[in-house]
Protein backbone atom coordinates (compact mmCIF):
# COMPACT_ATOMS: atom_id res chain seq x y z
CA UNK A 1 0.00 0.00 0.00
CA UNK A 2 1.56 3.20 -1.21
CA UNK A 3 0.96 6.37 0.70
CA UNK A 4 1.84 10.05 -0.82
CA UNK A 5 1.45 12.92 1.46
CA UNK A 6 3.05 16.66 0.49
CA UNK A 7 3.90 19.37 2.71
CA UNK A 8 3.69 22.66 1.58
CA UNK A 9 5.40 26.27 2.74
CA UNK A 10 7.73 28.43 1.92
CA UNK A 11 11.73 27.90 2.44
CA UNK A 12 12.87 28.63 6.39
CA UNK A 13 9.64 26.74 7.74
CA UNK A 14 10.76 23.93 8.70
CA UNK A 15 8.73 21.86 6.00
CA UNK A 16 11.93 19.99 4.61
CA UNK A 17 12.84 18.21 8.03
CA UNK A 18 9.47 17.39 8.63
CA UNK A 19 9.21 15.14 5.26
CA UNK A 20 12.56 13.15 6.42
CA UNK A 21 11.22 12.61 9.74
CA UNK A 22 8.34 10.81 8.24
CA UNK A 23 10.19 8.94 5.32
CA UNK A 24 12.72 8.05 8.24
CA UNK A 25 9.71 6.86 10.87
CA UNK A 26 8.66 4.31 8.11
CA UNK A 27 11.77 2.90 7.21
CA UNK A 28 13.08 2.10 10.74
CA UNK A 29 8.95 0.67 11.03
CA UNK A 30 10.83 -1.72 8.10
CA UNK A 31 9.26 -0.55 4.76
CA UNK A 32 11.04 2.60 2.68
CA UNK A 33 10.14 6.02 2.51
CA UNK A 34 11.91 8.60 0.38
CA UNK A 35 11.39 12.52 0.57
CA UNK A 36 11.96 14.83 -2.11
CA UNK A 37 11.53 18.36 -2.37
CA UNK A 38 10.88 21.04 -4.57
CA UNK A 39 12.14 24.26 -4.41
CA UNK A 40 12.69 27.69 -6.18
CA UNK A 41 16.13 29.47 -5.57
CA UNK A 42 15.13 32.17 -3.08
CA UNK A 43 16.37 31.35 0.33
CA UNK A 44 13.26 32.48 1.76
CA UNK A 45 9.81 33.11 1.20
CA UNK A 46 9.75 30.79 -1.99
CA UNK A 47 7.31 28.30 -2.95
CA UNK A 48 8.58 24.82 -1.34
CA UNK A 49 6.91 21.70 -1.72
CA UNK A 50 8.02 18.33 -0.22
CA UNK A 51 6.40 14.88 -1.48
CA UNK A 52 6.70 11.87 1.28
CA UNK A 53 6.33 8.57 -0.71
CA UNK A 54 5.40 5.34 2.49
CA UNK A 55 5.23 2.28 1.30
CA UNK A 56 6.04 -1.67 2.58
CA UNK A 57 7.98 -2.14 -1.23
CA UNK A 58 10.38 -0.18 -2.88
CA UNK A 59 9.93 3.21 -3.89
CA UNK A 60 11.41 4.14 -7.38
CA UNK A 61 9.71 7.30 -8.60
CA UNK A 62 10.22 9.41 -5.83
CA UNK A 63 7.88 12.59 -6.13
CA UNK A 64 4.12 12.32 -6.05
CA UNK A 65 2.14 11.48 -9.16
CA UNK A 66 0.22 14.68 -9.63
CA UNK A 67 -3.53 13.78 -8.57
CA UNK A 68 -2.36 11.05 -6.38
CA UNK A 69 -1.72 12.28 -3.28
CA UNK A 70 -4.03 11.53 0.38
CA UNK A 71 -3.05 14.09 2.40
CA UNK A 72 -1.36 17.73 2.32
CA UNK A 73 -0.22 20.27 4.57
CA UNK A 74 0.10 23.84 4.08
CA UNK A 75 1.79 26.75 5.43
CA UNK A 76 1.80 29.22 2.61
CA UNK A 77 -0.57 30.50 0.13
CA UNK A 78 1.72 30.97 -2.89
CA UNK A 79 2.71 26.93 -2.17
CA UNK A 80 -0.81 26.10 -1.88
CA UNK A 81 -1.91 27.28 -5.05
CA UNK A 82 0.51 26.30 -6.65
CA UNK A 83 0.69 22.57 -5.51
CA UNK A 84 -2.98 21.52 -4.46
CA UNK A 85 -3.76 19.74 -7.55
CA UNK A 86 -1.52 17.06 -7.12
CA UNK A 87 -4.41 15.73 -4.30
CA UNK A 88 -6.89 13.31 -5.54
CA UNK A 89 -10.21 14.12 -5.52
CA UNK A 90 -12.23 13.72 -1.94
CA UNK A 91 -8.58 14.08 -0.71
CA UNK A 92 -7.52 15.84 3.00
CA UNK A 93 -5.65 19.26 2.92
CA UNK A 94 -5.10 20.55 6.37
CA UNK A 95 -4.25 24.35 6.11
CA UNK A 96 -3.23 27.37 8.04
CA UNK A 97 -6.18 29.60 8.05
CA UNK A 98 -4.83 32.71 8.37
CA UNK A 99 -1.78 32.14 6.02
CA UNK A 100 -3.63 30.05 3.25
CA UNK A 101 -6.95 30.44 1.30
CA UNK A 102 -8.62 27.66 -0.36
CA UNK A 103 -11.66 29.01 -3.09
CA UNK A 104 -15.45 27.35 -3.05
CA UNK A 105 -14.44 25.07 -5.63
CA UNK A 106 -11.71 23.99 -3.47
CA UNK A 107 -13.25 22.93 -0.71
CA UNK A 108 -16.37 21.54 -2.91
CA UNK A 109 -13.60 18.96 -4.06
CA UNK A 110 -11.18 18.65 -1.18
CA UNK A 111 -11.82 18.06 2.36
CA UNK A 112 -10.09 21.19 3.64
CA UNK A 113 -9.32 21.19 7.31
CA UNK A 114 -8.38 24.64 8.54
CA UNK A 115 -5.91 24.38 12.12
CA UNK A 116 -4.14 27.19 13.27
CA UNK A 117 -0.63 25.64 13.08
CA UNK A 118 1.41 28.55 13.18
CA UNK A 119 -0.53 30.67 15.93
CA UNK A 120 -0.48 27.20 17.79
CA UNK A 121 3.30 26.46 17.68
CA UNK A 122 3.88 30.63 18.59
CA UNK A 123 1.61 31.11 21.33
CA UNK A 124 0.42 27.75 22.93
CA UNK A 125 3.91 26.27 22.32
CA UNK A 126 5.59 29.09 22.57
CA UNK A 127 8.14 28.45 19.97
CA UNK A 128 7.17 29.34 16.22
CA UNK A 129 10.06 26.78 14.97
CA UNK A 130 7.78 24.36 16.25
CA UNK A 131 5.35 24.24 13.82
CA UNK A 132 6.98 21.34 12.25
CA UNK A 133 6.08 19.03 14.72
CA UNK A 134 2.86 20.31 14.99
CA UNK A 135 2.48 19.45 11.42
CA UNK A 136 3.97 16.17 12.03
CA UNK A 137 1.12 15.49 14.99
CA UNK A 138 -1.35 16.73 12.69
CA UNK A 139 -0.41 14.52 9.88
CA UNK A 140 -0.39 11.20 11.39
CA UNK A 141 -3.35 11.65 13.33
CA UNK A 142 -5.31 12.23 9.69
CA UNK A 143 -3.30 9.69 7.87
CA UNK A 144 -2.38 6.93 10.73
CA UNK A 145 0.67 5.59 8.40
CA UNK A 146 2.87 5.60 11.11
CA UNK A 147 3.17 3.93 14.34
CA UNK A 148 2.68 7.57 16.60
CA UNK A 149 5.67 6.19 19.23
CA UNK A 150 8.26 5.60 16.51
CA UNK A 151 7.16 8.72 14.39
CA UNK A 152 7.97 10.79 17.78
CA UNK A 153 10.96 8.95 18.62
CA UNK A 154 12.55 9.62 15.30
CA UNK A 155 11.37 13.78 15.31
CA UNK A 156 13.20 13.77 19.01
CA UNK A 157 16.33 12.46 18.07
CA UNK A 158 16.52 15.15 15.62
CA UNK A 159 16.37 17.80 17.53
CA UNK A 160 18.66 18.93 20.47
CA UNK A 161 17.57 17.16 24.40
CA UNK A 162 16.93 20.91 25.41
CA UNK A 163 14.17 21.16 23.31
CA UNK A 164 12.88 17.83 23.69
CA UNK A 165 10.12 19.30 26.35
CA UNK A 166 8.82 21.83 24.16
CA UNK A 167 8.73 19.41 21.03
CA UNK A 168 7.05 17.17 22.87
CA UNK A 169 4.20 19.58 23.57
CA UNK A 170 4.03 20.54 19.92
CA UNK A 171 3.65 16.92 18.93
CA UNK A 172 0.78 16.34 21.69
CA UNK A 173 -1.13 20.07 20.38
CA UNK A 174 -1.21 18.68 17.25
CA UNK A 175 -2.73 15.53 17.47
CA UNK A 176 -5.18 17.18 19.89
CA UNK A 177 -5.96 19.99 17.83
CA UNK A 178 -6.22 17.04 14.52
CA UNK A 179 -8.13 14.87 16.98
CA UNK A 180 -11.11 18.27 17.08
CA UNK A 181 -11.09 18.73 13.70
CA UNK A 182 -11.44 15.23 13.03
CA UNK A 183 -14.55 15.11 15.30
CA UNK A 184 -16.23 18.16 13.91
CA UNK A 185 -15.80 16.29 10.44
CA UNK A 186 -17.25 13.31 11.18
CA UNK A 187 -14.19 11.64 10.79
CA UNK B 1 27.31 -6.94 6.54
CA UNK B 2 25.98 -4.56 4.48
CA UNK B 3 24.84 -1.46 6.24
CA UNK B 4 21.58 0.31 6.49
CA UNK B 5 21.73 4.01 6.31
CA UNK B 6 18.74 6.97 5.93
CA UNK B 7 20.80 9.48 3.98
CA UNK B 8 20.55 11.71 0.66
CA UNK B 9 22.54 10.89 -2.23
CA UNK B 10 24.93 13.92 -2.29
CA UNK B 11 26.11 12.61 1.14
CA UNK B 12 26.23 9.29 0.44
CA UNK B 13 28.60 10.11 -2.72
CA UNK B 14 30.78 12.13 -0.05
CA UNK B 15 30.64 8.93 2.27
CA UNK B 16 31.51 6.58 -0.55
CA UNK B 17 34.45 8.98 -1.47
CA UNK B 18 35.41 8.78 2.27
CA UNK B 19 35.13 5.06 2.40
CA UNK B 20 37.54 4.72 -0.85
CA UNK B 21 40.28 6.22 0.40
CA UNK B 22 39.77 9.71 -0.21
CA UNK B 23 42.16 12.69 1.77
CA UNK B 24 41.91 15.89 0.08
CA UNK B 25 38.62 17.54 -1.28
CA UNK B 26 39.30 20.96 -2.83
CA UNK B 27 35.85 22.52 -3.97
CA UNK B 28 33.21 25.83 -3.84
CA UNK B 29 29.80 25.80 -2.87
CA UNK B 30 26.93 25.20 -5.58
CA UNK B 31 23.46 24.29 -5.51
CA UNK B 32 22.38 21.15 -5.58
CA UNK B 33 25.98 19.46 -4.80
CA UNK B 34 27.10 21.66 -1.53
CA UNK B 35 25.99 18.81 0.62
CA UNK B 36 28.89 16.89 -1.14
CA UNK B 37 31.47 19.60 0.52
CA UNK B 38 29.52 19.72 3.61
CA UNK B 39 29.83 16.29 4.19
CA UNK B 40 33.51 16.06 3.02
CA UNK B 41 34.13 18.75 5.99
CA UNK B 42 33.09 16.62 8.80
CA UNK B 43 34.56 13.20 7.27
CA UNK B 44 37.97 14.31 6.22
CA UNK B 45 39.68 15.49 9.39
CA UNK B 46 38.71 13.01 11.15
CA UNK B 47 41.15 10.77 9.62
CA UNK B 48 43.70 13.53 8.91
CA UNK B 49 42.42 14.35 5.66
CA UNK B 50 42.21 17.88 4.42
CA UNK B 51 38.89 19.90 3.44
CA UNK B 52 39.76 23.25 1.47
CA UNK B 53 36.62 25.82 0.61
CA UNK B 54 38.86 27.86 -2.19
CA UNK B 55 37.69 31.45 -3.27
CA UNK B 56 36.10 29.92 -6.52
CA UNK B 57 35.43 27.22 -9.00
CA UNK B 58 38.73 26.88 -10.68
CA UNK B 59 40.61 26.96 -7.65
CA UNK B 60 38.52 24.21 -6.04
CA UNK B 61 39.67 21.90 -8.96
CA UNK B 62 43.55 23.22 -9.09
CA UNK B 63 44.43 22.35 -5.06
CA UNK B 64 42.38 18.93 -5.91
CA UNK B 65 44.50 18.32 -8.53
CA UNK B 66 47.79 19.59 -6.55
CA UNK B 67 46.69 16.91 -3.86
CA UNK B 68 46.50 14.08 -6.54
CA UNK B 69 49.91 14.65 -8.13
CA UNK B 70 51.50 14.60 -4.31
CA UNK B 71 50.31 10.96 -4.73
CA UNK B 72 46.69 11.63 -2.23
CA UNK B 73 43.55 10.63 -3.56
CA UNK B 74 41.20 13.55 -4.31
CA UNK B 75 37.98 14.64 -5.24
CA UNK B 76 36.08 17.99 -6.06
CA UNK B 77 32.26 17.95 -6.62
CA UNK B 78 30.05 20.72 -8.66
CA UNK B 79 27.35 21.47 -10.66
CA UNK B 80 27.16 21.91 -14.31
CA UNK B 81 28.33 25.47 -14.40
CA UNK B 82 31.10 24.65 -11.89
CA UNK B 83 32.19 22.03 -14.58
CA UNK B 84 31.99 24.56 -17.28
CA UNK B 85 34.58 27.13 -15.02
CA UNK B 86 36.93 23.94 -14.36
CA UNK B 87 37.26 23.17 -18.02
CA UNK B 88 40.81 24.08 -18.14
CA UNK B 89 41.96 22.40 -15.36
CA UNK B 90 40.22 19.40 -16.24
CA UNK B 91 42.35 19.18 -19.88
CA UNK B 92 45.14 19.61 -17.82
CA UNK B 93 44.24 16.10 -15.19
CA UNK B 94 43.45 14.66 -18.81
CA UNK B 95 46.71 14.98 -20.50
CA UNK B 96 48.93 14.91 -17.57
CA UNK B 97 47.20 11.93 -16.72
CA UNK B 98 46.05 12.86 -13.00
CA UNK B 99 43.51 10.94 -10.85
CA UNK B 100 40.70 12.95 -10.10
CA UNK B 101 36.79 12.00 -9.22
CA UNK B 102 34.50 14.93 -10.09
CA UNK B 103 31.41 14.71 -9.07
CA UNK B 104 28.66 16.92 -11.14
CA UNK B 105 25.13 16.91 -8.87
CA UNK B 106 22.89 18.17 -12.32
CA UNK B 107 20.65 20.91 -12.71
CA UNK B 108 18.96 22.89 -15.06
CA UNK B 109 21.45 25.03 -17.79
CA UNK B 110 22.98 25.91 -19.97
CA UNK B 111 24.97 28.90 -18.06
CA UNK B 112 23.55 29.67 -14.24
CA UNK B 113 20.27 28.02 -15.46
CA UNK B 114 17.91 26.71 -12.83
CA UNK B 115 20.11 25.93 -9.56
CA UNK B 116 17.43 24.26 -7.71
CA UNK B 117 15.72 22.17 -10.54
CA UNK B 118 16.91 18.56 -12.01
CA UNK B 119 18.35 18.02 -14.98
CA UNK B 120 20.33 15.61 -17.36
CA UNK B 121 22.17 17.99 -19.66
CA UNK B 122 25.39 18.00 -18.74
CA UNK B 123 25.66 14.19 -20.28
CA UNK B 124 27.52 15.92 -23.46
CA UNK B 125 29.41 18.00 -21.48
CA UNK B 126 30.77 14.87 -19.14
CA UNK B 127 31.72 13.77 -22.15
CA UNK B 128 34.18 16.35 -24.14
CA UNK B 129 34.45 19.14 -21.06
CA UNK B 130 36.88 21.10 -22.33
CA UNK B 131 39.36 21.11 -25.50
CA UNK B 132 41.23 18.85 -27.07
CA UNK B 133 41.40 15.18 -27.80
CA UNK B 134 41.24 12.58 -24.83
CA UNK B 135 38.35 9.97 -23.89
CA UNK B 136 35.91 10.18 -20.67
CA UNK B 137 35.20 8.10 -17.98
CA UNK B 138 31.59 9.11 -16.85
CA UNK B 139 29.23 7.34 -14.31
CA UNK B 140 25.90 8.18 -13.63
CA UNK B 141 24.18 7.01 -10.40
CA UNK B 142 20.44 6.21 -10.50
CA UNK B 143 19.92 5.19 -6.85
CA UNK B 144 21.16 6.01 -3.29
CA UNK B 145 23.28 3.11 -3.15
CA UNK B 146 24.71 3.86 -5.84
CA UNK B 147 25.37 7.45 -5.36
CA UNK B 148 27.87 5.70 -2.54
CA UNK B 149 29.17 2.73 -5.09
CA UNK B 150 29.87 4.49 -8.10
CA UNK B 151 31.97 7.03 -6.39
CA UNK B 152 33.66 4.64 -4.99
CA UNK B 153 34.40 3.11 -8.55
CA UNK B 154 34.95 6.73 -9.64
CA UNK B 155 38.24 6.39 -7.58
CA UNK B 156 39.45 2.98 -8.78
CA UNK B 157 38.68 3.96 -12.38
CA UNK B 158 40.75 7.44 -11.76
CA UNK B 159 43.74 5.34 -10.09
CA UNK B 160 43.76 2.55 -12.71
CA UNK B 161 43.57 4.83 -15.53
CA UNK B 162 45.07 7.74 -14.22
CA UNK B 163 42.21 10.22 -15.68
CA UNK B 164 39.68 12.22 -14.16
CA UNK B 165 36.36 10.47 -13.73
CA UNK B 166 32.89 12.30 -13.63
CA UNK B 167 30.27 11.15 -11.28
CA UNK B 168 27.02 12.54 -12.26
CA UNK B 169 24.32 12.97 -9.48
CA UNK B 170 20.93 14.76 -10.13
CA UNK B 171 19.45 16.91 -8.03
CA UNK B 172 16.84 14.47 -7.44
CA UNK B 173 19.11 12.00 -6.76
CA UNK B 174 21.63 13.98 -4.65
CA UNK B 175 18.53 15.75 -2.06
CA UNK B 176 16.84 12.63 -2.05
CA UNK B 177 16.53 11.19 1.12
CA UNK B 178 15.81 8.30 2.04
CA UNK B 179 17.03 4.07 2.45
CA UNK B 180 20.43 2.91 1.39
CA UNK B 181 21.85 -0.70 1.63
CA UNK B 182 25.75 0.22 1.88
CA UNK B 183 27.65 -2.91 0.93
CA UNK B 184 29.91 -4.10 3.06
CA UNK B 185 32.19 -1.37 4.91
CA UNK B 186 35.95 -4.49 4.57
CA UNK B 187 34.12 -5.77 1.31
CA UNK B 188 34.62 -1.91 -0.08
CA UNK B 189 37.94 -1.65 1.78
CA UNK B 190 38.90 -4.67 -0.38
CA UNK B 191 38.07 -3.36 -3.47
CA UNK B 192 40.09 -0.80 -3.56
CA UNK B 193 42.31 0.19 -6.27
CA UNK B 194 45.48 2.09 -5.96
CA UNK B 195 47.37 3.71 -8.24
CA UNK B 196 50.70 2.36 -10.14
CA UNK B 197 54.21 2.99 -8.39
CA UNK B 198 57.71 2.77 -10.00
CA UNK B 199 59.83 1.31 -7.27
CA UNK B 200 63.43 1.33 -9.66
CA UNK B 201 66.32 3.38 -9.37
CA UNK B 202 64.78 7.35 -9.75
CA UNK B 203 67.05 8.14 -12.70
CA UNK B 204 65.84 5.22 -14.40
CA UNK B 205 61.87 6.55 -13.89
CA UNK B 206 60.25 7.39 -17.26
CA UNK B 207 56.71 8.44 -15.74
CA UNK B 208 54.76 8.91 -19.59
CA UNK B 209 56.86 6.47 -21.31
CA UNK B 210 54.59 3.40 -21.23
CA UNK B 211 52.96 1.44 -24.54
CA UNK B 212 50.13 2.43 -26.25
CA UNK B 213 47.06 2.19 -24.42
CA UNK B 214 48.57 2.18 -20.99
CA UNK B 215 47.88 5.11 -18.45
CA UNK B 216 51.06 6.75 -16.97
CA UNK B 217 52.90 5.72 -14.06
CA UNK B 218 53.22 8.48 -11.73
CA UNK B 219 54.86 8.36 -8.28
CA UNK B 220 53.91 10.95 -5.63
CA UNK B 221 55.70 14.22 -5.80
CA UNK B 222 58.44 14.66 -3.13
CA UNK B 223 59.57 10.92 -2.78
CA UNK B 224 62.78 11.49 -4.87
CA UNK B 225 61.25 10.19 -8.55
CA UNK B 226 61.35 13.55 -10.30
CA UNK B 227 59.30 14.58 -13.48
CA UNK B 228 57.74 17.24 -15.01
CA UNK B 229 53.67 18.16 -15.17
CA UNK B 230 52.87 20.34 -17.91
CA UNK B 231 49.63 20.63 -19.70
CA UNK B 232 51.84 20.86 -23.06
CA UNK B 233 52.57 17.74 -24.93
CA UNK B 234 55.64 15.97 -23.17
CA UNK B 235 57.66 13.16 -23.88
CA UNK B 236 58.81 9.78 -21.54
CA UNK B 237 60.01 12.62 -18.54
CA UNK B 238 56.78 14.98 -18.54
CA UNK B 239 58.94 17.65 -20.05
CA UNK B 240 57.47 19.53 -23.39
CA UNK B 241 57.86 18.38 -26.57
CA UNK B 242 56.47 18.88 -30.30
CA UNK B 243 58.07 15.75 -31.94
CA UNK B 244 55.17 14.79 -34.00
CA UNK B 245 55.30 10.67 -33.94
CA UNK B 246 55.63 11.33 -30.17
CA UNK B 247 52.56 13.62 -30.01
CA UNK B 248 50.25 11.36 -31.86
CA UNK B 249 51.50 8.30 -29.97
CA UNK B 250 50.20 10.55 -26.33
CA UNK B 251 46.81 11.64 -27.90
CA UNK B 252 46.43 7.99 -29.78
CA UNK B 253 47.03 6.24 -25.74
CA UNK B 254 44.99 9.14 -24.54
CA UNK B 255 41.93 7.45 -25.60
CA UNK B 256 43.04 3.98 -26.65
CA UNK B 257 43.45 3.57 -22.63
CA UNK B 258 40.04 4.01 -22.00
CA UNK B 259 38.34 3.32 -24.99
CA UNK B 260 40.35 0.55 -27.17
CA UNK B 261 40.77 -0.44 -23.29
CA UNK B 262 36.80 -1.25 -22.61
CA UNK B 263 35.65 -2.23 -26.17
CA UNK B 264 38.77 -5.12 -26.23
CA UNK B 265 37.28 -6.12 -22.55
CA UNK B 266 33.68 -5.19 -22.13
CA UNK B 267 33.97 -2.68 -20.08
CA UNK B 268 36.23 -0.64 -18.05
CA UNK B 269 36.76 -2.97 -14.83
CA UNK B 270 34.32 -6.12 -13.55
CA UNK B 271 31.13 -3.88 -12.02
CA UNK B 272 27.79 -3.90 -14.34
CA UNK B 273 28.09 -1.12 -16.78
CA UNK B 274 24.07 -1.24 -16.96
CA UNK B 275 20.57 -2.77 -15.50
CA UNK B 276 18.33 -4.37 -17.12
CA UNK B 277 14.55 -4.07 -15.30
CA UNK B 278 12.08 -6.73 -16.77
CA UNK B 279 13.91 -7.48 -20.32
CA UNK B 280 13.36 -10.74 -20.52
CA UNK B 281 10.27 -11.02 -22.07
CA UNK B 282 10.18 -7.11 -23.02
CA UNK B 283 8.29 -6.92 -25.85
CA UNK B 284 9.19 -2.71 -25.65
CA UNK B 285 12.88 -1.29 -24.70
CA UNK B 286 12.86 1.68 -22.45
CA UNK B 287 16.40 3.71 -22.29
CA UNK B 288 17.07 5.68 -19.03
CA UNK B 289 19.51 7.02 -16.85
CA UNK B 290 20.16 8.69 -13.55
CA UNK B 291 16.66 9.64 -11.65
CA UNK B 292 14.70 8.96 -14.60
CA UNK B 293 15.28 5.62 -14.83
CA UNK B 294 13.10 5.81 -11.64
CA UNK B 295 10.55 6.95 -13.29
CA UNK B 296 11.01 5.05 -15.90
CA UNK B 297 10.29 1.54 -13.62
CA UNK B 298 6.82 2.54 -12.40
CA UNK B 299 5.88 2.81 -16.20
CA UNK B 300 7.24 0.05 -16.87
CA UNK B 301 4.98 -1.78 -14.24
CA UNK B 302 2.32 0.32 -14.81
CA UNK B 303 2.71 -0.86 -18.71
CA UNK B 304 3.14 -4.81 -17.64
CA UNK B 305 -0.52 -3.54 -15.95
CA UNK B 306 -2.05 -2.48 -18.85
CA UNK B 307 -0.93 -5.69 -20.85
CA UNK B 308 1.88 -3.98 -22.73
CA UNK B 309 5.55 -5.94 -21.99
CA UNK B 310 8.02 -3.02 -21.00
CA UNK B 311 11.41 -3.39 -20.06
CA UNK B 312 14.08 -0.89 -19.17
CA UNK B 313 18.16 -0.71 -19.55
CA UNK B 314 19.50 1.70 -18.10
CA UNK B 315 23.15 2.58 -18.65
CA UNK B 316 25.86 3.05 -15.45
CA UNK B 317 28.64 3.74 -17.46
CA UNK B 318 27.41 6.89 -19.98
CA UNK B 319 30.81 6.76 -21.25
CA UNK B 320 32.30 5.05 -22.93
CA UNK B 321 29.17 3.84 -23.45
CA UNK B 322 28.32 0.49 -23.01
CA UNK B 323 28.16 0.35 -26.90
CA UNK B 324 28.01 -3.77 -27.42
CA UNK B 325 24.70 -4.10 -25.51
CA UNK B 326 23.23 -1.00 -26.79
CA UNK B 327 24.24 -2.37 -30.33
CA UNK B 328 22.33 -6.00 -29.32
CA UNK B 329 19.30 -4.30 -28.09
CA UNK B 330 19.40 -1.99 -31.27
CA UNK B 331 18.63 -5.43 -33.43
CA UNK B 332 16.70 -7.34 -31.01
CA UNK B 333 13.90 -4.53 -30.75
CA UNK B 334 11.96 -3.64 -32.55
CA UNK B 335 10.02 -0.68 -30.41
CA UNK B 336 12.56 1.54 -28.64
CA UNK B 337 11.49 4.11 -26.08
CA UNK B 338 14.24 6.39 -24.51
CA UNK B 339 13.68 9.28 -22.23
CA UNK B 340 16.15 11.97 -20.76
CA UNK B 341 15.96 15.12 -19.33
CA UNK B 342 17.36 16.82 -21.69
CA UNK B 343 17.13 17.35 -25.66
CA UNK B 344 18.17 14.14 -26.52
CA UNK B 345 21.88 13.86 -25.64
CA UNK B 346 22.33 10.69 -25.11
CA UNK B 347 19.51 9.50 -27.55
CA UNK B 348 22.59 10.57 -30.16
CA UNK B 349 24.94 8.52 -29.23
CA UNK B 350 22.27 5.66 -29.12
CA UNK B 351 21.50 6.34 -32.67
CA UNK B 352 25.26 6.34 -33.28
CA UNK B 353 25.74 2.79 -31.84
CA UNK B 354 22.37 1.18 -33.17
CA UNK B 355 22.44 2.78 -36.82
CA UNK B 356 18.76 3.61 -36.35
CA UNK B 357 16.79 6.19 -35.55
CA UNK B 358 13.26 5.70 -35.50
CA UNK B 359 12.74 5.68 -31.61
CA UNK B 360 9.94 6.50 -29.26
CA UNK B 361 11.06 9.49 -27.52
CA UNK B 362 10.26 11.76 -24.20
CA UNK B 363 12.61 14.96 -23.61
CA UNK B 364 11.93 17.55 -21.33
CA UNK B 365 14.15 20.60 -20.31
CA UNK B 366 12.21 22.74 -17.75
CA UNK B 367 13.64 21.27 -14.50
CA UNK B 368 10.72 18.96 -13.78
CA UNK B 369 10.98 15.61 -13.71
CA UNK B 370 9.25 13.54 -15.72
CA UNK B 371 5.95 11.59 -14.45
CA UNK B 372 5.55 8.12 -15.01
CA UNK B 373 2.69 8.64 -16.23
CA UNK B 374 3.38 11.05 -19.28
CA UNK B 375 5.85 8.30 -20.52
CA UNK B 376 3.19 5.33 -19.98
CA UNK B 377 1.41 7.67 -22.46
CA UNK B 378 4.32 8.03 -24.90
CA UNK B 379 5.00 4.51 -24.73
CA UNK B 380 1.18 3.59 -25.68
CA UNK B 381 1.69 6.02 -29.14
CA UNK B 382 4.00 3.13 -30.65
CA UNK B 383 1.25 0.75 -30.18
Amino acid sequence: MRHTIRFTGVGGQGVLLAGEIMAAAKIKMGGHGLKTATYTSQVRGGATVVDITLDDNEIFYPYANEGEIDFMLSVANVSYQQFKNGVKPGGIIVVEPNLVHPTEEDRQKWIIVEIPIITIAKEEVGNVITQSVVALGITNEFTGVLEPETLKEVMLSKVPKKVHEVNNKAWDLGIKYAKEAKAKIGM
Amino acid sequence: MAREVISTGNELSALGAFDAGCMFFGGYPITPSSEVMHEMSDLLPTVGGKFIQMEDEIAGISVALGASMAGTKSMTATSGPGISLKAEQIGLAFIAEVPLVIVNVMRGGPSTGLPTRVSQADIGQAQYPTHGDYASITLCAGSLEECYTQTVRGFNLAEKYMTPVFVLLDETVGHMHGKAMLPDLEEVKASIVNRKRFDGKPEDYRPYDVPMNEAAVLNPMFEGYRFHFTGLHHGPTGFPTEDAAQCQFNIERLVGKINTVAAENDGLDDEADYEEFMMDDAEVCMIAYGSISRGAKEAVMKLRNDGIKAGLFRPIVLWPSPAKKLKEIGQKFDKIFVTELNMGQYLKEIERVMGRSDFGTLHKANGRPIAPLEMVAKVKEMF
